[in-house]
């Protein structure tokens, strides 16, 4: 299987320890490494203010990590152990890596029409010009 | 422009109302004939400044659901998420729009709907 890309974000209890959150963000990259993934990068966004409440609660402590592997079966695993975790009320798994495919092809096409405009340049204005007046 | 508009108006019909016939899909001066003043009457008055997709200003090929700051400006104060017509964002944009912002819902960073 080829290459994914994930976006994992959960949402703690806001009164948990910082220990405890550690505890978690521990399990899962023990999870991951079990499985031949690697989490890229994690991210602690803190404490905020939840657009809901959640389980009674108005705030939550986010955490967000990138993950990238090429084991299906992990999202399955790494849920799992969210569910199960008592400090977590919410998670979100987003799998990104057709997006970020599409943006780079974005990209690409985008840089490869600016390298060519030059030649372009005069009758493109000039039809923006007419439009406009019309 | 406003000369271009004057000009146009003079070679078809002189006769016609002065006001801002030309705009196309203005509704025209209905069926009853509109006097020299044209101008008086509400709702044509103003010009109708075009809307420009903000996304394809910025060039942007992938909007982030993580920015909760950013998809806010497309959702009303209760969480529907705005019409194309009033943001004037552009298909393509509104599609990525509406999952980036649904996503942000999924985790608690725009709201649903009501307010609790």
């Amino acid at each position: 299987m080829e290459e994914r890309i994930y976006d994992l974000i959960f949402i703690c209890r806001p009164d948990t320890p910082e220990a405890d959150i550690d505890k978690v963000v521990a399990t899962l990259e023990h999870a991951a490494t079990d499985k031949q993934a690697k989490i890229e990068k994690t991210e602690k966004w803190g404490r905020k203010r939840m657009a809901y409440r959640v389980h009674k609660l108005r705030e939550g402590y986010y955490v967000y990590m990138t993950i990238r592997t090429t084991n299906g079966e992990l999202v399955k695993e790494l849920e799992r152990r969210l569910k199960v975790s008592d400090p977590v009320i919410k998670y979100l798994t987003v799998r990104l890596d057709e997006e970020l495919k599409r943006q780079a092809k974005l990209k690409r096409h985008r840089e490869r029409r600016a390298a060519r405009r030059p030649r372009k340049a005069a009758p493109t204005i000039g039809g923006e010009q007419a439009s406009a007046q019309s | 422009m406003p000369e271009e508009n004057a000009n146009q108006q003079q070679a078809p019909a002189p006769a016609a109302g002065p006001g801002p016939g030309p705009r196309p899909g203005g509704g025209g001066p209905g069926g009853r004939p509109s006097g020299p003043g044209g101008p008086k009457r509400g709702r044509r008055n103003y010009v109708r400044r075009k809307k420009v997709c903000r996304f394809c200003v910025d060039k942007v090929d992938f909007i982030d659901y993580k920015k909760a700051d950013v998809l806010g400006q497309f959702v009303q104060e209760r969480g529907k998420i705005l019409p194309r017509r009033m943001t004037g964002t552009c298909a393509r944009h509104q599609r990525w729009l509406t999952v980036a912002i649904k996503r942000a819902q999924n985790i608690a960073l725009l709201p649903f709907g009501a307010e609790i």
